[in-house]
This record gives C-alpha cells, structure tokens and sequence, in this order.
C-alpha cells in the first residue's frame, strides 16, 4: 500500500477509534463491569490503539521521510522533499502537494517580489531540492461531502504532514497517559459520590451517584473531536470539530453540574469561545465568499473534475515561488464595482471570466483584497483567540477548573488550548504580515498579563491554569514574529511539561483535599514521586539547563522564541516591547513556577491536618507521572541521526517562508525574520544567556521568598497593595466583562422582549379594540334601531344580555363569514368586470 | 379524466386526503363521543399510514425499485403530476405535483404529524372533535406543498387555518382565547393580502406569451392533447389567465412579463406589490419581525403536540411559499427587495434570539427561538448574490437557498424536539418557569440526555441536524453583503447563551426548585417512542445531509440558476439594450419602466393584459 493511501487510513482508524468508544460507552457503559468500570478499560484500550496507529503512521512517515542532520544540533533540520513514487497518483481524490521542485532553482535568487532575497545555504541536504521555496510533503483529500452546490463543495477530508502525524503522535500518547492516571483519579465515582462542595436549600449533604462510565465517554469524544481538528483537510471541518471540542470541554467541565460554579464556568467556556468562533466565522466568510474553497491543499472541482487549488497554493502560488500574494478571488470580490463594470459592457460568460482574470494583476496592484485577506487572518485567529485563551478571551480558562483534574490536564493545556496554536500554525501560509504581528501583540500581552496574575494566585491549580494561558501566549508570540517552528516546538515540550505539572496537582490534591497552595508544604516527604516528577516539570517550564550543551525541553523551545523574538526587535525596533515581554515573562514564570513547587513540597507543613492525611497516590496515578516527566525531559533533545521534534517540524516549515520578508501594508512596515537566522551566533547566545538569566533570577527571588523566608511574601505585598490588590483580582477583566458585554446583553434583551409587549402586542390589542368597538357599535345600531323597531323594550334587554354572553365565540364567526362572503363577493365582482377575457 | 391514467393521483391525492376523510368518517355521529381510545388509535393509525405514503413515494428504495408514482431522487424538476380540470371557468385545476423543495417537506409533515398524534394522547378534553380538526389540519398542511395551482393552494392555506384556530383556543392553556385571536387576526391579514396578490397576478397572466414548449413544460396543457389546447390558447382573443403556478413563473420570467410592465399604484409595478403583498402574507407566517407576536402567546398557549405541528410545520409554510412563489413569479421585485427579505431575516436573527434570552416561560423562550431560527431561512433565502459584481455566479445564492430549505427542515426536526421536551415536563409538573427548575438531569436522566441532544440541535452543533444549515446561509451571506453577514454570525453567541442557560437552569443543578416534585418519574415509553426518532433524526441530518440535499439541491440549483440567468440575459440585459437605445435620449433609471418601454418596442405597441387589467 502506497503512503498516501496508507497514512489516510492510519490516521483515520486512530481518529475514529475514540468515537467508536464514545458510542459504546454511550449505549453500554453502565453495564460495562461493576458500576460502569469497564469504560475505563474501553476508552483506555481505545485512545492506547490511536496511539499505536499514530506511532505507526509515524515509523511510515519516517520511512519516506527520513529527518536528517540538523545543522545547528538542535532546531534546524533538513528539508526531505524528494517526490515520493508516483504509482498511485491516479488516486482520484489523492492530490499530491509535492511536486519534484524543479522549478526552484530560481527561488534563492527571488525570495519572493516584497521579500528580501535570502539565501538559505546550508538548510537543505538529501536531494538538494529543499530550497526556501519548495513545498513541504502534504498528503489531502476527501473522505465525505456535508454539501455540494455547483462548484462549491463542503467536505470532511485529510491533510496530513509531519506536523499532523507529531499532533496525532502528542495528542494520544498524553491522552493515553491521562487515562490511565484517571482511571485512578475518579475512583470516586464508582460508588455514590457526596459532594461536600453542593449546597442543598436544606442544608442537607447531597448525596448522588457515581458517573465513571460519563467522565470517560466525553473523554473519548473529546479525543475524537481533538484529532479531528489535526487531521482536518478544510477550515469547515476545522471548524466543524473545533465546536464539538467546545462541547466535549463544556461536558467535562461542567462534570460535576450539581455545582453552580461548574455549570456557571462550562457556560462560560462555550459562550467566550462562541465570541472567538465568531470572528473565525467571518474570516471563514471572507475566504469562502472570494474563494470558494476552504481546503488547505489541492481539491477537486465539483463541476469539473479538474484539481482545484486549496488556500495555500492560492496565497502562495507556486508559480510566485510562494511568495504571499492576494488570491485572484478576493482582489475581485472587494473589486466587485469593477466586475460589474465589465459585466455591463457585455460580453458572454467565458469572455466576462478572462476580462476579469486579466484585469486581476492591476487591481492587486491597487490594493484590492488586501483589506480581506488582512480580516480573512485575524478572523481565523479569533477563533484561535478563544480556544487558546488569549486575551481578550482567557477568563474561560482558569474557571475551566472547575472540572476534574485529568481534564484540565488533557484538556486546559495539553490538547484542546493547543488547537489554536495548532490553527495558527497550520494556517500560517495565509496570514499576512499584518496578521502576524496582531497575533505577536495579542500573544505578547497574554503571557504578560496572565504571568502577573498567576504570581498571586493561591488555588494550585490555577497558577498552573494561568501558566498555560502565559505560555499559550508565548507560542503565540512567536508564530507572530515568524517562529513558526519555535512556537509549534513549544506547543510540544509544553504538552508534556504541562500535562505533567496538572497530573502532579491533581496528585496533590488527591492527596490533600484541598486546591489552596497556603494549606500545604512540606509535601516532598510524603509524596516523593509526585514531588520530584513535579520539580521536572517546573524545571522544564522555565526551561532549566546547561547553557549551550543540555537542558530540559522546555530549554530548547523557549531558547528558540526569545531567540526569534529578538531577531524580531532588531529588525524592527519600533517592536522591541515584545521582546521585553518575552523576557520579562520567562522571569516571572521561574518566580511563579517556583513559588507554587516551594509552597507545596518545601518547607513545613502549614496545614498539620492536611500534611497527616496526605499521601503519595496509587501506583496507577505515579506511573503516568514518571513517563511523562521522562519526556519533558528529553521531549526537545535531538538524537545524534538529527531527529528531533523541531527536525520533523521543520519538513512541514510552509513555503516561502524560510526566507525573511518584508512588506509595507496596513500596519508599516515590517520584517518577518527568517527563523534560521535567530539560530545566528550573536543573537543565539544573548537569547540563551538572557534566557537563564532571567530563569535564574526567578527562581532566586522565588527561593527568598518561599524557601528561606529572607524576603517576607506578605510584606512585598503590604509594599505594593495597590498593585497586588489588581493582580489578586486579575485585573478585574471578568468585572470589565459584565459590565460592558453581559449586563447590556440582558438588558437589550430585556429591552426586545419588553418592546414586542408593550409596544407591538399593544399596538395589536388597540387595532383588535378598535375592530370590536366598531362590530359593537354596528351590533348597537342592530339592536336598536333595527331590532328596536321590532322588539318590545323587554325583549331589547334579554337580547343585549345574550349578545354580551356569546361576545367570545360569536366574533370569530363574523370573521369567517367576512372571508367567505368578501371572497365570493371580489370573484362575483371579478367575473363581471372581465367576462370580455374569458371569452375566448 | 386523466385521473386513472395518471400512476401519481392516487398516492398524492391519497396524502392530501386521506386525514379529511377519517376526519369526516370519525365527525359522523355514529362515532361515539366515549370510545376515546379507540379514536385516538385511529387517528394515529390514519397518520401512520398517511406517512407510509409518502415515504413509499418519497424513498422508493426502501419498497423496492423505483416505480410509477415514486419519486425520482435527484431529478430537479416537478415530479408526478396530477392535472384535473376543477372549476373550469376560472382555469382552477385540480394541479397537484412534487419536486425536490416540496417532497421533503410532504414527508417532514406526515412524519411530524404522527408523531404528534403519539403526543395528543394526554388531551382528554372534547377528545373526539380534538382528532376531528387535527386531521383536517394534516389535510390542510399538505395540501399547500403539494398544490400547483394558485387557488388551490389558497384554498387549503385557509383549511389550515380554522383547526389551527380552534386547536388553541379550546385546548390551549389559560389564555388561550387571547392567543387563538391573535393567530387568527394575524394569520388573516396575511390571508386577504395574499388573495389579493393572488387575484392581480392572474388577472394580468396570459399563457399566450409563453412558447409551446413552455406550456407543455409548464402543464398548462397536457401533453397528450397539447395540439388542441395549444391551438385554442393561441387562436384566443383575449388573454388566457392562469392560477398555474409554474405557467406565472414562466411568464413572470418573461422578457415582456406582464407583471414587471404593468403599474399599479405609487409608480411601482404590479410584480412589485404582488412580491409585498404576498411577502407580507408569508413572513406572518415565518414569522419574522415585526408580524411575529402571535408566535409565542400561541406557542404558549398551544397544547403540546399543537406547538409541535406549529413549529416544526406551520412556519415552514411561510418559507415554502416565498422560495416557491414570490421568488420565481415576481423576480424583479426579488431582487430589487432582496435587501427586505435579508434584512428582516437578519433583524428576526438578532431580535429572536435577544428575546429568548429574556424569558423566564420554558416554552416562551423556545418559540422565541423559533423566531431566531426562522430568521436564517429568511436571510437563506434572499441573497441574491447573482449579480453583475459577481460574474452573476449562482452558487453562492444556491448556497443560501439550500441552507435555507436544510434549515427549514432541521429545525421542523430541532424545535418539534424541543417543544415536545418542554412539554414533557409541563405533563408532570404544570409550570414553565425557567427560574423553578434544576436537577432535572439527577431525577430523569434519560429524558434529559436526549432534551440535551435536542436542544444542543437548536444551539446548531456540528454533527446534529441544525448546524448544516446555519452555517451554510451565514457562509452565503458574505456575498451578498458582508455587513448582513457579519450581524448573522453574531448571533451564534447569542444562540449559545440562550440554550445553555436554559440548560443550566433546567437540567443542572443538584435539586428541583419548584412545586410538584413527586411527579417528576422518569420517561415514559410512549414519550420515549416520540422522542427517540426526534433525536435520531437530528443526528441523521448533521450526519449526513446528503440525504437531504439529495432531494433538495437539484431542484434549488435549477430555480436559481434559472433566476441568474434572468438577471443577466432579462434584467440586466434589457436594461443595456435600453441604454444603448436611449442614448442622449431622457434615462429611465427604473429597470420596471425600461422594460415597460422594452415591451412596447417589442410588441408593437399591442398589450393584451393591459387591455384587461382594468
């Protein structure tokens, strides 16, 4: 079986094997074993087999191909584009991206008609062919049509680079761990659960049964939805399973939904990323409506037949030498008055479609479209905005911890807050500079402020749920100034780490009974494993290691974002502040990583009765620890034959962009650096030095804090009341919030509904009194003037009693005597006036 | 005549007519008052058998290979005609036939029905003239979609109405009457408005204007005997007025059409108000803002299996009649009052959806819903992107417009569920407020899960029958204005408040609030058996849509292909040649009036319809 073929179906089996769990566990699982057990087992074995034809589809991608030496040791490896055999290329929804580049050797000397011409001398190795130009390995195609309307199709299909099979690769291995550690972690929920946490009006405890099978069925559609979103071929169906992962977040979340603040936070979550995925519904609009495809790569016409090119082609043509450039679609659509013009002069269909495909070139030249691939940018990373929760849209997050722990570990930072990252990365070839350096400052910011609000914060488990909003920001960031392997590098190191810093507090917590930082301490001596594993963890988030010869992973990623982040701010100095932003928050970060593993392992126990009754947790929750505390480790190392996480990502780097650029558009003028160029000696070795320094510093400070009280927290905090008063109250975003967005939206609601009684309903009900005053006033006139002629006096008020009575019913049939009588009465009148017509 | 020949009359009129003659059989005093089971029985056995019907018609794989009479899936034009001669001297015919846009919705109403005849089984209140009028309901709803001729339609729009009527005001809850009124009032402004558009379309028709093709193919005569007919049409000396509706969208398509030539009143032409007045009379129906006030009191007020048929039925009627009326016999004034029907459409989006999210009534918040809902049929329906601008590329329009019909016919699935779920807890509990729920999921889990599926439908979740549809118009949208697009797209937050706080109030929570607490049991079968294929369906159809699409999008792409090829070749067309006639000459920027100039050149200053349109 051909890659190609083979890959699809490796990947598919593994992305649809969740869902085939769901089901069961859906119909079944309260059968399954002993109050459900089983769903553990089924989903377990489920995400353990996505794992296995994950690694598989892996050792087959490797197979053709290899990673091989990286030229700087640790991020920079070759680009393996060799066109694989073409056998099966008749395959027809198979569409190959890769062509044998032939057409590239002029690529070093363009670099694009904005871009300044940069030569990329020794990034290629294998067939030479690996110019910054060339097109990364991309398999795609179609499994199933939601819609086809003549040319325009919506569709569920594939994309599958190295980037999809590393996500495939990360996303089930972490799954597969956080199964296992919650097998253990719900235990609980076998047996009926009291929940010390639900207030009953009767002051009672409540008391409710165990729902295990539950946890893990909307575990198993989570992964589901989540690999949907990486293997995805289109925008649609990224956005179809972007919503479902916003629903499986809002299951698991809302897990214990007796809790109002469970419910109140899963809410929460889906509407702030509804507000994200209404930007990104306008940017799908954008594309769509100029376009009319959303598929990544290559697709087939409908009508046709033919091959169609997806987005990236589009804005990358391969014929610029994938040089960013508006599509021909969009400078028409915002060019429509012109169209018309043409239109209007005459001229058949065929001639209209070659004037306009003529005259495209000088309308991109005017400008057009460039507004719309600007919004067609930013409205994608809207979306990304609120599944990654940056700002504006991070307060979903730290309320996310409502949910059990394994979750927040799975899908608070591992998994589904990755998807945005994931987007942005995947969509990169599209946005355009602008778009970049939006998503630099959003990113920027969002590791800035959410650093400074996790220093304060006492719930264990939201330091950490602020630390990945931070670090979420710092992958951002650096996909903003054009790292793109650094950020997508950092989105994997940081599953680990993080998934790995979760499960320790959920270890903690277990242990504890309590998420609050100032009832522990002194933990180390109970629970070793939980306390060393959680030191990796913290060691690998402020990315500990040995300047220039080894570190945890979280070295190797993070180095790689300040490195680019400081290229970024020579080339443009107007810039520099993100620069600082980086660096500032990796000093915050060390303090408040530290912070967190001093308050709770070091020191003495704060909380006697909470230190005799912790406990290190079951065999079953420590292994995952350890397994996963080994990868954060090594997650970013490079193995001597160069393969590496960034030598993998760096096969998918999109075309065109090895090379610097530069543009002046909406925003001024910008350079994107070329990412190899932060590999530079000068710039690497002040990133690194800069790096430790200030990962030093933090954990110095936080060390003098917590450690050895020579600075006293609570005084620092008197010092600086106004401020610490801000951060404890994180910047008072979710107060902003309601009261500009969600107490107005009640009241313009209370508004719309007030409007349609008071004023509509009221203007009916007048018009209605109106008609009944005067069919009164005709039934008066009958009664006495016409009756009254007839009838005795007596009789007069016997009938006005009788009308009175029969007011209700009797209006009705007057109505319908009205339609019937007028209708015969205009047909009666029409035949009359027209008898001359119908005589023929 | 024709009638036994013809492999369609029998199944068709059997459809149309079968819920009338049990309704008359079961009317008949013979019938005793008492035997309300058996009643009952009967009625949901006439359903059921109306919706076998149908589907034998509407999925002949399921019964075998495809037979006369049967439906042939994908094929886009009007299927199984039936052509009967009914009050001659008007040309009103018997005319019944279906395509790709009406089948499915046949089908969705025997299906609703049956399933709300399962649910009228809690009524016990005058039980026997309760079946009576819901039969002749069914009748009534499915004689507008399968009815061709304009009278006829009308004819049944009003059989509708009555039932519906007395179904609220004499089950309906206690303010009933104040909401059987309000329907009533509303629904007949609507009613003698679209008579009215009715009588001036066919008075100023004339099939003479049409080719002989387009007669046969319009079955404004009969194949069999075309010669004749053709021969008396032609040889006729005034003009020959037809209720046919395919023959007026012919002739409303015309170059010359009559309707765009001929002004009525304020210098705008005769299509113009027959398009509002019949717009009018089918957005009261959607209903869109700000004719939408009787949908919630009646809603409110309606019995369970009532609110169903209004809901996931009734309201659909209004869409079927614009797509299938106003659009192709008046499309000139389509597509100059494009942005009416968007706007509204968009305006209902918003205000809808703001409205739900207010109300404290269950069911009140579900019918604002509705409104919100209907609102994207409506912006589905009108954007006519089909333009000079856009190279008159009809995809994007057909987009909308199949958006518009999956809409229709996933929320007659989504909000049927939903008022049947609302309705399910009213039975145990006789109240609807929002605030005196909770903890319904701890005591009946299994009604809650799929009360969750259904509402999740609602809140247009990928994978369940709602969001095919949505996102299909607010992807249409953008071409045809972004600025309409953007406040559509808007609304998906607004949608996901209202359902998931209404969720939260109802469902979560770890107790009940309100009164009543002993009868909240768990689901009974009969309900399961009502609430089973409402979630399966939604499934079905966010699953595959292609098993709707099928059906639909033939037919849908053909109209509108059809409807850009006029503006292009008639709208457009006609109006350059005037230009280029009347240059340096006085302009006439109003297309209706170019093309009445048009016309004159064209036929020689001979204009039969004028002659008789006064």
């Amino acid at each position: 079986m051909s890659i190609e073929n083979l890959l699809p179906l490796l990947l598919g089996l593994a992305w649809l094997v969740p869902l085939a769990s769901f089901v069961a566990i859906l119909f079944f699982g309260p059968r399954m074993g002993a109050h459900g057990k089983g769903a553990a087992t089924v989903a377990t074995a489920a995400i353990m087999t996505s794992l296995g034809l994950s690694l598989a589809a892996l050792v087959v991608w490797l197979g053709s191909h290899p990673v091989t030496v990286a030229a700087h040791g640790d991020e920079h490896a070759a680009v393996e584009a060799a066109a694989p055999d073409a056998s099966s290329s008749t395959v027809r929804f198979v569409a190959r991206l890769t062509e044998p580049a032939a057409a590239d050797h002029e690529a070093d000397s363009h670099g694009g008609p904005h871009g300044d011409a940069h030569h990329d001398g020794h990034s290629t190795e294998g067939h030479g062919d690996g110019h910054a130009a060339a097109k990364p390995v991309a398999y795609v195609g179609d499994w199933y049509t939601l819609y086809t309307g003549g040319s325009l199709q919506l569709s569920i299909g594939w994309y599958i680079d190295a980037i999809t099979v590393l996500m495939f690769v990360v996303v089930t291995f972490i799954a597969t761990c956080i199964h296992i550690y919650a097998a253990g972690y719900m235990h609980d929920e076998l047996h009926p659960v009291t929940d010390g946490e639900v207030q009953l009006a009767s002051g009672a405890t409540f008391t409710r049964e165990g729902r295990f099978h539950r946890f893990f069925q909307a575990l198993s559609l989570f992964c589901f939805s989540m690999l949907g979103i990486v293997i995805a071929g289109n925008l649609a169906m990224v956005f179809v399973f972007w919503e479902l992962v916003g629903i499986c977040s809002w299951f698991l979340i809302g897990f214990y939904f007796e809790r109002h603040s469970a419910s109140t936070a899963a809410n929460k979550a889906f509407i702030v990323n509804r507000v994200g995925d209404f930007g990104m519904l306008i940017g799908l609009m954008a594309l769509w409506g100029g376009l009319g495809t959303l598929h990544f790569g290559d697709s087939v016409d409908p009508t046709t037949g033919a091959a169609r090119p997806g987005l990236f082609e589009l804005v990358r043509p391969e014929q610029e030498h994938h040089a960013q450039q508006v599509p021909a679609g969009l400078v028409a659509f915002s060019a429509a008055d012109e169209v018309a013009r043409l239109a209007n002069a005459g001229g058949n269909p065929d001639e209209l479609r070659h004037q306009v495909s003529a005259a495209v070139p000088g309308w991109r030249q005017q400008g057009y479209g460039r507004w719309l691939l600007f919004v067609a940018g930013v409205g994608i990373f809207c979306g990304c905005v609120g599944k990654s929760a940056q700002v504006p849209l991070f307060v979903w997050l730290p309320d996310a911890m409502e949910g059990p722990t394994p979750v927040s570990a799975l899908v608070h930072s591992a998994t589904m807050v990755a998807a945005g990252v994931y987007l942005v990365g995947r969509f990169f070839p599209v946005l355009t500079p602008d778009v970049l350096l939006v998503i630099a400052y959003v990113g920027g910011m969002t590791l800035f402020i959410a650093a400074t609000i996790a220093v304060t914060a006492n719930d264990i488990k939201r330091v950490l749920a602020y630390s990945t909003v931070s670090q979420l920001g710092y992958m951002m960031l650096a996909l903003g100034v054009g790292g793109w392997v650094a950020g997508l590098f950092h989105l994997v190191t940081h599953a680990f780490f993080k998934s790995l810093l979760f499960l320790c507090s959920g270890s903690v917590i277990h242990a504890c009974h309590t998420n609050d930082m100032r009832k522990m301490g002194g933990l180390m001596r109970v629970m070793p494993y939980t306390g060393w594993t959680m030191l990796v963890g913290c060691l690998a988030i402020i990315g500990a290691g040995v300047p220039f010869v080894i570190g945890f992973s979280g070295y190797y990623s993070k180095d790689a974002i300040l490195a680019q982040a400081l290229l970024f701010s020579r080339l443009n100095p107007q810039h520099t502040i993100l620069y600082v932003a980086v660096a500032g928050g990796a000093f915050i970060t060390a303090f408040y990583m530290f912070r967190l593993w001093f308050m709770t392992f070091a020191g003495t126990p704060r909380d006697q009765h909470v230190f005799d009754h912790a406990h290190e947790s079951p065999r079953v929750m420590t292994t995952p620890l350890v397994v996963l505390a080994v990868l954060a480790v090594i997650a970013g190392w490079t193995l001597p034959g160069g393969f590496g996480v960034s030598g993998l990502l760096e096969q998918s780097r999109p075309a065109g962009t090895a090379a610097s650029l530069t543009t002046t558009d909406l925003l001024g003028t910008i350079t994107i650096p070329a990412e190899h160029d932060s590999h530079a000696g000068a710039i690497h070795v002040q990133a690194t030095l800069t790096a430790f320094a200030t990962a030093l510093a933090g954990v110095l400070l936080a060390a003098a804090m917590y450690l050895k009280p020579i600075v006293s927290p609570s005084g620092v905090a008197a010092a600086v009341r106004p401020v610490y008063t801000f951060l404890v109250n994180r910047w008072y975003v979710d107060e902003l919030y309601d009261t500009i967005f969600v107490q107005p939206a009640l009241r313009i609601a209370r508004v719309v509904s007030g409007f349609d009684r008071q004023v509509i309903d009221r203007l009916i009900n007048g018009l209605a009194l109106a008609a009944k005053r005067i069919a009164s006033l005709d039934a008066w006139f009958d009664r006495t003037v016409v009756d009254g002629l007839v009838n005795a006096a007596g009789q007069i008020t016997w009938s006005v009693g009788l009308e009175l009575k029969q007011l209700q019913t009797g209006r009705l049939r007057q109505y319908v005597m009205f339609i019937v009588v007028g209708t015969v009465a205009i047909f009666v009148l029409a035949t009359l006036l027209f008898r001359t017509s119908l005589a023929g | 005549m024709l009638a036994p020949e013809n492999p369609a009359f029998w199944p068709l009129t059997l459809i149309v007519f079968l819920p009338a003659l049990v309704a008359a059989v079961l009317s008949l005093p013979i019938v005793p008052k008492a035997r309300e089971e058996a009643i009952r029985w009967i009625t949901l056995a006439t359903t059921a058998v109306v919706f076998l019907l149908s589907l034998w018609m509407a999925v002949p794989q399921l019964f075998g290979a495809v037979g006369p009479g049967q439906f042939v899936v994908g094929e886009a034009g009007m299927q199984n005609v039936v052509k009967l001669p009914w009050i001659d001297s008007f040309g009103i015919e018997y005319l019944l036939g279906v395509d790709g846009i009406s089948m499915p919705l046949v089908v969705l109403t025997t299906f609703l029905s049956m399933l709300a005849a399962a649910a009228s089984w809690p009524i016990s209140k005058h039980v026997k003239a309760y079946h009576v009028l819901f039969l002749l309901l069914e009748t009534g709803m499915l004689g507008v979609f399968v009815s061709l001729d304009f009278f006829l339609f009308y004819v049944f729009w009003e059989v509708m109405l009555l039932p519906m009527y007395f179904l609220i005001g004499v089950w309906g809850g206690p303010r009933r009457e104040y909401a059987a009124i309000k329907f009533f009032l509303y629904t007949l402004l609507g009613s003698v408005l679209m008579l009215i558009a009715i009588l001036m379309l066919y008075f100023t028709s004339d099939v003479r204007l049409l080719s002989d093709d387009q007669l046969i193919a319009t079955h404004v005569v009969h194949p069999a005997t075309a010669v004749d007919e053709i021969a008396s049409i032609r040889s006729a000396e005034g003009a020959v007025h037809t209720f046919n509706l395919m023959a007026l969208a012919a002739v409303g398509q015309l170059p010359n059409s009559p309707f765009a030539s001929t002004t009525v009143w304020l210098d705008m032409s005769l299509e113009t108000w027959a398009f509002l007045l019949l717009l009018i009379g089918f957005v009261i129906k959607v209903p869109v803002v700000p004719v939408h006030t009787w949908l919630p009191d009646a809603h409110v007020e309606a019995p369970t299996p009532i609110s169903m048929i209004l809901a996931g039925v009734l309201l659909k009627l209004g869409g079927y009649g614009i797509l299938r009326i106003c659009y192709p016999i008046c499309p000139g004034a389509g597509l100059s009052l494009a942005w009416l029907v968007c706007g509204v459409g968009v305006v209902s989006m918003v205000y809808g959806a703001f409205a739900a999210l207010a109300q404290t009534d269950f069911k009140r918040m579900v019918a604002y819903s509705s409104v919100s809902h209907m609102g994207y049929v409506m912006l589905g329906l009108g954007v006519w992107s089909a333009v000079a601008g856009q190279e008159y590329r009809w995809d994007f329009w057909a987009q909308g417009v199949n958006g518009a019909m999956f809409q229709m016919l996933a929320h007659g699935i989504s909000s049927a569920g939903m008022f049947f779920m609302v309705g399910v807890l009213y039975d145990r509990v006789h109240h609807r407020n929002l605030q005196e729920f909770g903890g319904i999921f701890g005591k009946m889990p299994v009604y809650s899960g799929l009360a969750a599926a259904v509402f999740f439908a609602g809140l247009g979740l990928p994978g369940l029958c709602g969001f095919i549809g949505e996102v299909l118009v607010t992807l249409s949208s953008w071409n045809y204005s972004p600025v309409l697009a953007v406040i559509s797209a808007f609304t998906v937050i607004l949608t996901a408040a209202y359902i998931l706080w209404a969720i939260q109030r109802v469902y979560l929570g770890a107790e009940y609030r309100g009164p009543h607490e002993e009868a909240l049991t768990p689901i009974t079968s009969r309900e399961l058996s009502i609430a089973t294929p409402l979630v399966f369906l939604a499934i079905v159809f966010g699953v595959a849509p292609q098993s709707l699409f099928q059906y639909v999008t033939p037919s849908v792409n053909r109209q509108v292909a059809t409807l850009a090829e006029w503006t292009r070749d008639v709208h457009d067309g006609a109006r350059k040649m005037v230009v280029a006639d009347a240059a340096g000459a006085d302009e006439k920027p109003q297309p209706a009036a170019s093309l009445t100039d048009l016309v004159t050149a064209k036929s020689g200053g001979s204009e039969p319809w004028r002659a008789n349109a006064l």
